[in-house]
């Protein structure tokens, strides 16, 4: 299995944890990825905002030029990120005028992009390229009797909804958790937004809408959520204690990056569970299955 | 033909672990000396079936007598043909299925219902069917517009000939009047011609279909299979016989100068939607008065619909007209500016394309209450509040105003003069309560020569549907269907539809008739009622309370039945006094015997009878359901199908009374202005024959509430146990029947 | 939830206003809304929203020009997509409130703290190709002034201190994109292939 991987900007910086569990992880079940060479930012929720839909569009088609020459499809952990190149790379293969156009911008600068690659979510490489068997099959230490609420955000399933799961309750990403060896729990609220970039300007948006996510995880008595997006996770876990300090909420919820539990599970080397980064300790909640600082 | 009876018990599903089969079958053999009496534990397998066929083949059964499952399933499994009686005696939803298993009160249950099935038989006859002779296969289309063409063509394509009649001089209808119509194909978006002259091409060239313009109906008589219809042409009148009729008359606008408050009449430049098809037809759409090509337009919606002070209903089409004449302007010139005020907009089925296409062209949309419209010398203005603002709100220098006005069926004119003041005055004026019949308004469209009045029976607003959702087409007059507008308001796309289902049921009443059987509901059924004349004391009510006039009456009251206008529900017997009405398989007596074959236990046994008339059309069904459900119920009470509430006869109140149960409950429809009965009045006539009951229980020192009547909806089945224990708790406490065991 | 405040006489419709909204790139779309509600009842923001996404299309449809800068609709969106798969009409609310941002921002109204962020982020993306947190905060702060700084700063070191701690704040900006030159000139040429649609 080959990918070109986009790694977005978060990866580099705020979800480094990410970053090494996944690479771990790929390696372990035989993905090969490949870095999309000198990549730039999706323009993420905001430079639709500033410079228009259209504009952003092309400058994220620059990655798709340049991922191209590898002929591998494209896999992308960030939910922001994904929407971004998916909807692009939708627009080249269905929108005759958009393609136009677009071709024309990119030849402004050398570049060219055929429409041949596909862009795809991290949960969907892991359920139907991967496969839930082999999963299962490389699972040495099943989380069993872990709860897990599985928490899949806001973009990643609503980019193409129905495509590969259901946009509002989604499936797929508590089927792996369930592979894991671990209980997902019922968690209503895993489809809902988390507040999003409201964490600068506005962080009382954001605490509130976490304080939701946090309590339900807690009211289905999960020991940790898992997050598939970095950005979903920053304020999940950075924000929490405002969170707290804000809603007078007592105990804490560990949020780790599914490719962490999964690195746990297969039984790979402490570097690739990366939890030093966890901003809201996790031990406790894995002491059971000998992860310890 | 000899009768022989043969009684097949299945102990299967369940059955025979919850009653003595053993028992049972002496109930047919030792008590109703029953000559063949077979038991087996799957009777509707393959080996099951061949018992009792062979039992009619060999042993020359001809009353088969299943006890098994319910009626309403394997029915195709257990069919006979037609020289076999066959009857249910429903062991497993009605008793297995709702009462405890193996326990002496469900065992008298089941021997109960095998007593009154074989009680049934002894006055049970095959009936034979009422033929006519030279059926007439011919359909007439009163009315030549878009639905009445339709129905022309439909009828025409099925193989039958037509007969279409049209009072104007050519046909078409609302489509000569139309510019263009509102999509009828994919993708729905754009106004579309109006077909017209394909389509009445089509007509001409039919070798099937006979086209009167200019033509009106004088009179007509007859029964389906044999109408004899006088039409009107010129000065002259002439005959022509058709076996079902389809009236596809339309609808006109509302009378537009009742709408002072909207402006018309104020200035040239308010019309109504029909106006401003006919300025739109002639090319650039001008204002009337100074020409100048219009700007700016308003669309009034509901412009007299859903307003108590005009019509209380509203008229479905003119949402989409509006939006149609919203696109010419916007056709004209893309800049001009539409605003479309509206209560609520019903683009209903594909013309949510059409709306959301007017949308897109910038047509705006306000959902607001119209205040006011004013003129400012040539100039309009419509005040309003708008409702999603929640602030008032104009529209000024508009050159036109459009009134969407909404429409009034062909069927609502003239006096209401049947049914309503005349009839509702004789039944105050007699002592006891009497239905109210629905209003006959002398629209002079079809004059009836019915003994009920001289037109189709109005449901409501002068619409003449039987039932707006469950029973579409179905007039009050068998073998006459409505179609179209004038059956209720719709646009040309449901208009089209209408017409092709009423086609289909003109057809399929043909051919019923030609073979002796009825229409909707009770389809197919041969049986039909008789009267013995000789004992008939001219009471007429069998004549007024028949819900479909099928029973005109000689000039001294005897009632002239018209077999083929008959749907077979019974209510006719159920009216008679004389009890001289029945069907063979269908009877007074018949269901006398039935109720007294139930062994009543003595006072002192403890064990009270609660007797239950239940219709067949949505109670039965209820019932099997609770059983379906495992439903538990009362195990008193003893059920007895009747095919409407309408064929109750009062004699079997009081024969249940003397035998000594201690309560009767009837099961109906709902009756009232949103009826759910299949005979439309049956349920409601059951209710009014018993209020007079109650006086004679009273007087016989019973307590009038012994007897009950409620309302079951099949989707009710999950009330059934809280219904029948309700009451048998009430029975409880007036404790037992005094008459028990006299 | 506030209700509509735009005039005290008659409200007349400015349909020049509607116009000029339905010319953006995605701006047509809003014509389609039937205001049926469902994204109200979606939103994740709603109740931050001084105008459900319904409204909004109401007072542009109506031409409520002055009441469409004061609001904050647009910039309480925080892109979720639920209201984009759910409405019926198909109205991609979410592309639409980039425009309503886009529109603001160009005539100058800047001065939400929103507003602020998205073109300190957007200047983060434009000198580099990527985006760096320790850049955008400082170009956010800067933008939004001394005010606001003392009021979010003591509770901001705390999470930044913390992310430090735990590796996931880099002082140090990543490497910028070597092709940044490629990045700028597509934006530009992708912008200039607009305005020549818009003028066509």
């Amino acid at each position: 299995m080959k990918y070109s991987f986009y790694p977005g900007c978060s990866m580099e910086a705020t979800a480094v944890p990410y970053l090494k569990s996944f690479e771990a992880v790929a390696h372990a079940l035989g993905i090969e990825l490949k870095e999309i060479p000198d990549w730039n930012c999706c323009g993420a929720t905001v430079a639709s905002g500033v410079i228009g839909d259209y504009p952003a569009q092309v400058m994220t088609s620059r990655n798709l030029a340049l991922a191209e020459p590898h002929g591998a499809d494209i896999v992308v952990p960030c939910s922001s990120c994904y929407m971004n190149l998916a909807i692009t790379n939708r627009k080249f293969k269905e929108d005759g005028h958009f393609r136009q156009m677009a071709d024309e911008a990119l030849a402004s600068v050398g570049m060219k992009y055929g429409g041949s690659l596909n862009v795809r979510q991290i949960i969907d490489v892991m359920v139907n390229d991967v496969g839930l068997d082999t999963i299962k099959s490389k699972v040495k230490k099943p989380l069993t009797g872990l709860r897990v609420a599985g928490y899949v955000g806001c973009q990643t399933p609503r980019v193409f909804p129905w495509e590969f799961d259901d946009p509002e309750q989604p499936v797929f990403f508590d089927k792996i958790i369930e592979a894991l060896g671990a209980t997902p729990v019922k968690f209503p609220v895993k489809a809902r937004c988390c507040g999003s970039s409201h964490s600068v300007a506005q962080p009382e948006i954001t605490a509130d809408s976490c304080y939701n996510i946090i309590t339900s995880a807690q009211d289905d008595q999960a020991h940790l959520i898992a997050a598939v997006c970095p950005m979903c996770q920053l304020n999940l876990d950075a924000y929490q204690d405002l969170v707290k300090e804000r809603h007078k909420l007592k105990t804490s919820m560990p949020v780790l990056f599914f490719t962490q539990l999964m690195a746990i599970a297969m039984d790979l080397p402490p570097d690739a569970w990366a939890l030093k980064h966890n901003i809201v300790s996790p031990f406790t909640a894995l002491a059971k299955f000998g992860v310890g600082k | 033909m000899a009768k022989k009876i043969g009684v097949y018990i299945c102990s299967g599903c369940g059955i025979g672990d919850a009653l003595d089969i053993d028992a049972l079958a002496k109930v047919a053999t030792k008590e109703y000396k029953v000559p063949v009496c077979q038991k087996n534990a799957f009777f509707c397998g393959k080996e099951g079936v061949e018992v009792i066929k062979k039992d009619i083949a060999e042993n020359e059964v001809t009353y088969v007598v299943i006890a098994g499952c319910s009626g309403r399933v394997n029915y195709d499994v257990f069919n006979f043909g037609p020289s076999v009686v066959l009857e249910r005696v429903n062991l497993r939803e009605r008793v297995v299925w709702t009462q405890e298993p193996d326990d002496e009160d469900t065992q008298m249950m089941a021997e109960d219902y095998l007593r009154i099935t074989l009680a049934k038989l002894k006055n049970l006859e095959l009936p034979e069917a009422y033929v006519i002779e030279n059926c007439n296969k011919r359909v007439m289309v009163v009315g030549g517009g878009l639905a009445g063409m339709t129905s022309a063509v439909e009828v025409a394509k099925a193989g039958y000939e037509v007969v279409l009649v049209e009072k104007e001089d050519s046909l078409g209808g609302w489509l000569k009047r139309s510019y263009k119509i509102a999509p009828l194909n994919s993708p729905y978006t754009d106004p579309e011609d109006t077909g017209l002259e394909a389509r009445v091409k089509e007509i001409e060239g039919n070798s099937n279909i006979k086209v009167y313009t200019s033509t009106t109906i004088e009179k007509t008589a007859g029964a389906p299979g044999m109408f004899d219809v006088t039409l009107k042409q010129g000065g002259g009148t002439l005959e022509e016989k058709v076996g079902a009729i389809i009236l596809a008359t339309g609808a006109v606008p509302y009378e537009p100068s009742k709408l002072g408050h909207l402006g018309y009449g104020a200035s040239p430049n308010v019309v109504t939607q029909a106006q401003f098809e006919e300025l739109a037809a002639k090319g650039t759409i001008a204002r009337p008065s100074d020409g100048k090509a219009v700007q700016k337009v308003g669309f009034i919606q509901c412009a007299g619909s859903r307003d108590q002070e005009h019509l209380p209903y509203c008229s479905a089409a003119c949402c989409v007209e509006s939006i149609k004449q919203a696109l010419y302007v916007k056709g004209q010139n893309s800049e001009a500016a539409v605003y479309v005020f509206y209560k609520d907009i019903r683009s209903s089925g594909q013309y949510e394309h059409f709306y959301k296409k007017a949308q897109s062209e910038g047509v705006m949309f306000i959902k607001a209450d119209v205040t006011g419209v004013t003129d400012d010398g040539g100039n309009l203005t419509i005040e309003a509040n708008d409702l999603l603002m929640g602030s008032p709100t104009m529209a000024d220098e508009l050159d036109m105003v459009v009134l969407a006005n909404g429409m009034v069926p062909t069927t609502a004119f003239e006096d209401p003069a049947y049914g309503t003041e005349a009839q509702e005055e004789a039944a105050c004026a007699a002592a006891d309560a009497a239905p109210v019949p629905a209003p006959i308004i002398k629209s002079n469209i079809l004059n009836l020569e019915y003994r009920q009045g001289p037109e189709l029976p109005s449901l409501k607003y002068g619409f003449p549907d039987s039932h707006f959702i469950c029973f579409p087409y179905e007039t009050r007059r068998t073998g006459i269907y409505a179609a179209g507008s004038v059956r209720r308001p719709m646009d040309m796309s449901q208009a089209v539809g209408d017409a092709t289902g009423a086609a289909l049921k003109a057809v399929q009443c043909i051919e019923m008739t030609d073979k002796g059987g009825a229409v909707h509901p009770r389809s197919g059924d041969i049986s039909f009622p008789d009267f013995q004349l000789n004992r008939c004391t001219q009471c007429k009510r069998c004549t007024e309370e028949c819900p479909f006039g099928a029973i005109n009456e000689d000039e001294k009251g005897n009632p002239l039945p018209n077999p083929t206008r008959c749907r077979r529900c019974g209510t006719c017997m159920g009216a008679c006094p004389e009890r001289i009405i029945s069907f063979k398989n269908y009877s007074v007596p018949m269901l006398g015997n039935m109720l007294k074959s139930i062994e009543v236990p003595e006072e002192d046994e403890e064990k009270p009878r609660v007797l239950i008339f239940a219709c067949e059309n949505d109670a039965i069904p209820a019932l099997d359901m609770a059983g379906i459900n495992r439903l538990q119920y009362s195990k008193w009470v003893r059920i007895i199908p009747v095919r409407c509430l309408g064929s109750l006869n009062l004699v079997w109140i009081n024969d249940a009374m003397s035998k000594g149960f201690d309560g009767v409950l009837l099961m109906g429809c709902k009756h009232g202005d949103d009826y759910q009965c299949h005979f439309m009045k049956g349920s409601e006539l059951a209710g009014i024959r018993l209020s007079k009951v109650s006086e004679t229980l009273d007087r016989l020192g019973l307590e009038s509430e012994r007897v009950y009547m409620t309302e079951v909806n099949v989707m009710d089945y999950d009330r059934i146990p809280k219904i029948i224990n309700e009451f048998v708790e009430k029975i409880d406490k007036f404790g037992p029947n005094p008459m028990k065991g006299f | 939830m506030t209700g509509f405040n735009v005039s005290s006489g008659p409200l007349k419709y400015d349909t020049e206003f509607a116009r000029e909204i339905y010319s953006l790139e995605n701006g047509h779309h809003i014509k389609k809304c039937m205001q049926c509600g469902m994204c109200e009842v979606s939103c994740a923001t709603r109740k931050e929203m001084d105008y459900s996404p319904r409204k909004m299309f109401l007072l542009l449809r109506t031409g409520q020009r002055e009441e469409f800068f004061k609001s904050n609709t647009m910039w309480m969106c925080s892109t979720c997509l639920m209201c984009k798969v759910r409405c019926p009409r198909g109205v991609p609310i979410v592309d639409v409130m980039h425009d309503l941002k886009c529109y603001a921002i160009s005539k100058g109204y800047t001065e939400r703290a929103q507003a602020a962020f998205y073109q300190s982020f957007w200047k983060e993306i434009w000198s580099r190709g990527k985006q760096f947190e320790g850049g955008l905060m400082a170009r956010y702060y800067l933008k939004r002034g001394w005010k606001d700084i003392r009021k979010d700063a003591f509770r901001m070191k705390d999470m930044g201190l913390t992310m430090l701690k735990h590796g996931r704040m880099p002082l140090m900006p990543p490497k910028s994109v070597k092709g940044l030159k490629d990045v700028q000139k597509l934006v530009e040429v992708a912008k200039a292939q607009l305005q020549k649609g818009a003028d066509r």
